[in-house]
């Protein structure tokens, strides 16, 4: 368990004060002064675990987000859905699906897939990786941009699980026999995987930590000015 | 600070009046729950209500049924799903629990039915082909039995169904069901009329019964002396009489059926009966051979070659037909040393008599007395060359007043009837005998005599000269005419076998038919195999050829 | 509305002061008697009313089939459970436990554990174990994906409608309503609020215990 100790958070900040932000409930609780390595300091409103930073937020989620990494490749390469036609078998992976919308006239659907499927995923593993970066090297540069970063891989999380409902849907529907039948394919299981693992990975994400870093600074300037 | 221009608002502005809701009263927000609920109460009071019945039905197989998929449909409209397939508690078989509409509920009696539709080849070609593509489903017809029931057995086997529809049902026997099978159609004036609804070997195993129904109004053709005959494929027949080609349509060609028609010549009959009895006869020709009761044995002894004449062969009288061939032997004659060759024919003198319009007693003595008499009369049998393409001969029955007397031996069980040479054996004969008197001719003497002649050779001339005009004037038109018979028979013959005879271009009419469906055919299936979602999307216009 | 604030009546434009209002009070104009102002009877009234919304059209839409397909004369339906089963029956079963954990026990979980805390909250009532059933609301809160579905039962929709006849059911529209009001309620409701009356509620019996 780690000991924050005041004067590693920059004034201004509640954590300077000692004062802890319940992430459940909101209410603002002073932490104890010594905390005891067998007891968990708790909210004294809703008894939710409170803490002055997420708990390992870095390490849990750059583990987090490496696994979607990992995990994305065969989400891409693996077929999502397989389509059986009297005898003939097709596989469609995500670009596939996308590209089949594309071809047969509908692009605002195609654009739809693409990016709620394919961008959005990518750009959360970006997003979450620049985050990450940044806190590690304690850049300051335009957290504020950062901070709305984050609030957006936040919000947006959840809607690359748009291409499990579509291929959970069709393989429920088309059943017609021999002629025609469609199933999902094993990349569906890697794409969930992906989307859940980067949920959980923007929610172990701290984004104080950015903040952290740059009112430090300054406060390190102050303290010891250059001349 | 207060402005010049508004007054001041303390002491002039009114207070707008403050009212308190009832603790109970709510926002109008609650209508949303409210309408929710209710929709979702009337959703599930209508659900409840709509709750159809519970069937249970026994098959032998599940094949093709799954639960929550299989539909039951009750003439082609959807009434239910199965919901359960479970193997059977006792014995073998499957036990399905079928969940359907209410509004069938009136129809689940005693004698109502349930089959499984699945693609079958039958007699009436191939059905449920639809179930290729959609699966299998449970057919259901609704008997008519007061009694309600919720378990049922299922048929094996769809029945044919005639439930509702107008029309009879007749009962035909065969020796054997042929290509017949449930549903093969039945054909009236090459129209389908009806079809075969079952079949059954007869309890005693020496024949089969077939179940025919013909729908109304065409039931009202079948009178009790209508003919029902196996109308299947393509009759072919070459015979004395020539080559016929006959077939009912092209798909009973493929698929077999049944043809009828009403005795010709006769007055309107009576309508047959609902389950009355008919025979099936394999073709037409034998359905509208007068099958009539009195078929009558005769002998003809012939001394000449039957080369060409085979058993079946018919029998005519002055080209009428009475009968035929059913036997070809050969006896030695020992007193008078000589082969004769006895030919048994069977003759229907119904009809002979029936043309004549003659009444003639029943009684075989009187019937015999009648022959005699006509064979006294000069009735004789001859073998006549029926086809000049096939060669084949018959027999024909003719009076022949120069006929040698015979005596008839009435004793005989067999009556003989005698018999004269062939035409062309007559000529044979002739001309053998012309060459033996030639033989005898002494040469010698005649040059002798001749030029014994020579000297009245003046005296001849002149009776030669008139000799040589009359030639000119009668012998040879008759020549001239026998020259022409024989070329319009040429030309009788060279119809027949020209390129626009109607037996050739029905052949290849028919043929063209056969290779126009195969090439069309072709064309499908080769689309087919390059665009298979065709089936489901339909041609896109891209893709038509 | 702390303070009386001066506003013009909308359908008679008279000058007037609005009171401060109280729990469950009315503003009305003087002369005209149009509705000035609210407050609502209590702060999760129209939330709890959105929660109710929500849980019946949501039972509702898993009732009913949400598309139903058919071609060449088969008819095949799919409800969220029976897209679930879907899965399950083609080995799927992580898909499956996904697509039943997003569409179905988490919306469920959100609309039953508010119902069971909000409704004691409008009559002023505490519920017991509150604070941690509050929590697990808020912690399954973004696992809930009725919108995402929505959008992917759209698509779904037009993807099929190429190859066969689409049609939509009762349970698309059900499912459509519910997430516009389980929006609305999200939108109507203030979790600080209600966090301060969870607080001030049991303060109070905790005063009640000790007298």
């Amino acid at each position: 368990m780690t000991t924050w100790r005041k004067n590693t958070f920059p004034p201004g900040s509640a954590a300077a004060q000692g004062l802890a932000s319940c992430h459940a409930c909101g209410l603002l609780a002073r932490m104890p002064e010594q905390t005891h390595d067998s007891h968990d300091t708790v909210c004294p409103r809703c008894d939710a675990p409170l803490h002055l930073r997420k708990p390992n937020s870095i390490a849990r989620t750059w583990a987090l987000v490496i696994t979607a990494c990992i995990l994305y490749v065969p989400a891409n390469v693996l077929p999502v859905m397989q389509t059986t036609t009297l005898g003939a078998t097709q596989n469609d992976t995500i670009l596939s699906g996308a590209a089949y919308l594309w071809n047969t006239g509908s692009w605002d659907l195609a654009i739809i897939v693409f990016i709620a499927s394919i961008v959005v995923p990518m750009a959360k593993l970006i997003a979450l990786i620049t985050l990450l970066l940044s806190v590690q090297r304690r850049s300051q540069h335009q957290i504020q941009q950062r901070t709305r970063l984050y609030r957006l891989v936040e919000i947006v999380g959840k809607w690359s699980m748009l291409d499990i409902y579509v291929a959970a849907l069709l393989a429920t529907l088309v059943h017609f026999g021999s002629l025609l039948t469609i199933r999902t394919g094993p990349g569906a299981i890697a794409f969930g995987a992906v989307v859940v693992v980067t949920m959980f990975a923007a929610k172990s994400f701290d984004p104080r930590l950015m903040w952290d870093a740059i009112e430090t600074q300054n406060h390190d300037r102050a303290e010891h000015p250059r001349s | 600070m207060t402005e010049p221009n508004t007054p001041d608002p303390d002491s002039t502005l009114p207070t707008a009046t403050t009212r308190r809701r009832g603790r109970w009263s709510l926002s109008i927000v609650w209508l949303i729950p409210l309408i929710a609920i209710v929709v979702g109460g009337w959703l599930a009071v209508r659900n409840i209500m709509n709750q159809g019945p519970t069937v249970t039905i026994q098959f032998r197989t599940a094949e093709g049924l799954q639960a929550d998929e299989t539909r039951i449909k009750f003439r082609d409209v959807d009434v239910g799903v199965i919901k359960s397939i479970r193997l059977a508690e006792n014995g073998p078989g499957v036990t399905v629990t079928a969940e359907l509409n209410k509004q069938v509920e009136p129809m689940l009696v005693d004698d109502t039915k349930f089959w499984v539709v699945k693609p079958r080849i039958a007699g009436s070609g191939v059905s449920g082909l639809s179930t290729l593509l959609s699966g299998a489903y449970v057919g259901m017809e609704a008997g008519k039995s007061q009694q309600s029931r919720s378990d049922f057995t299922g048929l094996e086997v769809p029945p044919v169904l005639t439930e509702g529809l107008p029309g009879r049902t007749f009962v035909l026997k065969a020796e054997d069901l042929g290509s017949i099978d449930y549903g093969s159609p039945v054909y009236y004036r090459r129209i389908a009329v009806g079809e075969v609804v079952a079949y059954r070997l007869d309890p005693d195993g020496s024949g089969v019964s077939i179940e025919v129904f013909v729908r109304a109004p065409y039931d009202k053709y079948v009178t009790e002396s209508a003919r029902f005959w196996e109308a299947s494929g393509i009759d072919f027949s070459m015979d004395a009489t020539g080559v016929k080609v006959n077939t009912q349509s092209l798909a009973s060609v493929v698929l077999g059926g049944i043809a009828f028609a009403p005795l010709e010549g006769e007055a309107v009959g009576k309508e047959a009966q609902s389950m009355a009895s008919f025979r099936l006869y394999g073709d037409r020709n034998s359905a509208f051979k007068r099958y009539d009761n009195r078929v009558e044995y005769f002998e003809l002894l012939f001394r000449e070659s039957v080369h060409g004449l085979t058993v079946g062969a018919p029998v005519e009288f002055r080209g009428i037909p009475i009968g035929e061939v059913t036997d070809i032997g050969l006896d030695y004659d020992r007193e008078a040393r000589r082969l004769n060759i006895p030919v048994t024919v069977r003759l229907y003198p119904e009809r002979l008599t029936s043309r004549l319009r003659s009444t003639v007693g029943n009684s075989t003595a009187e019937r015999q007395h009648e022959f005699v008499r006509m064979i006294e009369a000069g009735l004789r049998g001859q073998l006549r060359m029926g086809s000049l393409i096939t060669g084949q001969l018959y027999v024909a029955l003719d009076f022949f007043p120069n006929a040698p007397r015979t005596k008839i031996d009435p004793t005989q069980t067999v009556v003989q009837i005698p018999t004269v040479q062939g035409d062309l054996q007559e000529l044979q004969t002739s001309l053998s005998s012309i060459a033996r008197k030639l033989d005898q001719i002494p040469f010698q003497d005649i040059v002798n005599d001749l030029r014994r002649a020579i000297n009245s050779l003046d005296g001849t001339l002149k009776s030669a000269d008139s000799t040589l005009r009359s030639v000119n004037s009668d012998v040879l038109p008759a020549i001239k005419g026998a020259v022409e018979d024989a070329r319009k028979t040429l030309d009788h013959a060279n119809v027949l076998l020209s390129q626009d005879a109607p037996t050739q271009t029905e052949l290849r009419d028919t043929l063209r038919e056969v290779s126009r469906s195969a090439a069309s055919l072709r064309t499908l299936t080769d689309y087919l195999d390059r665009h298979p979602e065709a089936l489901i999307r339909g041609r896109q216009p891209e893709d038509k050829p | 509305m702390t303070q009386p604030t001066l506003v013009a009546c909308h359908d008679c434009d008279l000058l007037q002061r609005r009171p401060v209002l109280e729990a469950g009070q009315q503003a009305r104009c003087v002369r005209c008697g149009a509705r000035l102002g609210r407050h609502p009877y209590s702060p999760v009234d129209h939330t709890l009313a959105y929660v109710l919304g929500a849980l019946t059209t949501f039972i509702i839409g898993n009732c009913y089939p949400v598309v139903s397909l058919e071609s060449s004369g088969i008819m095949t339906h799919a409800t969220l459970l029976g897209a679930v089963r879907a899965l399950h029956a083609d080995n799927m079963d992580a898909v499956g436990a996904l697509v039943l954990f997003t569409g179905f026990i988490a919306p469920l979980t959100i609309l039953l554990s508010l119902t069971y805390l909000l409704l004691p909250l409008e009559l002023g009532r505490l519920a017991p174990g509150f604070a941690h059933l509050f929590r697990l609301f808020i912690s399954v809160s973004p696992w809930a994906m009725v919108e995402v579905m929505m959008l992917g039962v759209v698509v779904s929709f037009v993807k099929l409608a190429h190859m066969a006849t689409a049609i939509s059911g009762i349970g698309l529209w059900s499912f459509g309503i519910t997430m516009l009001l389980m929006a609305a309620m999200s939108a109507s409701m203030d979790q600080a609020d209600i966090w301060r009356r969870f607080e001030a509620l049991r303060h109070g019996r905790l005063r009640e215990a000790r007298a």
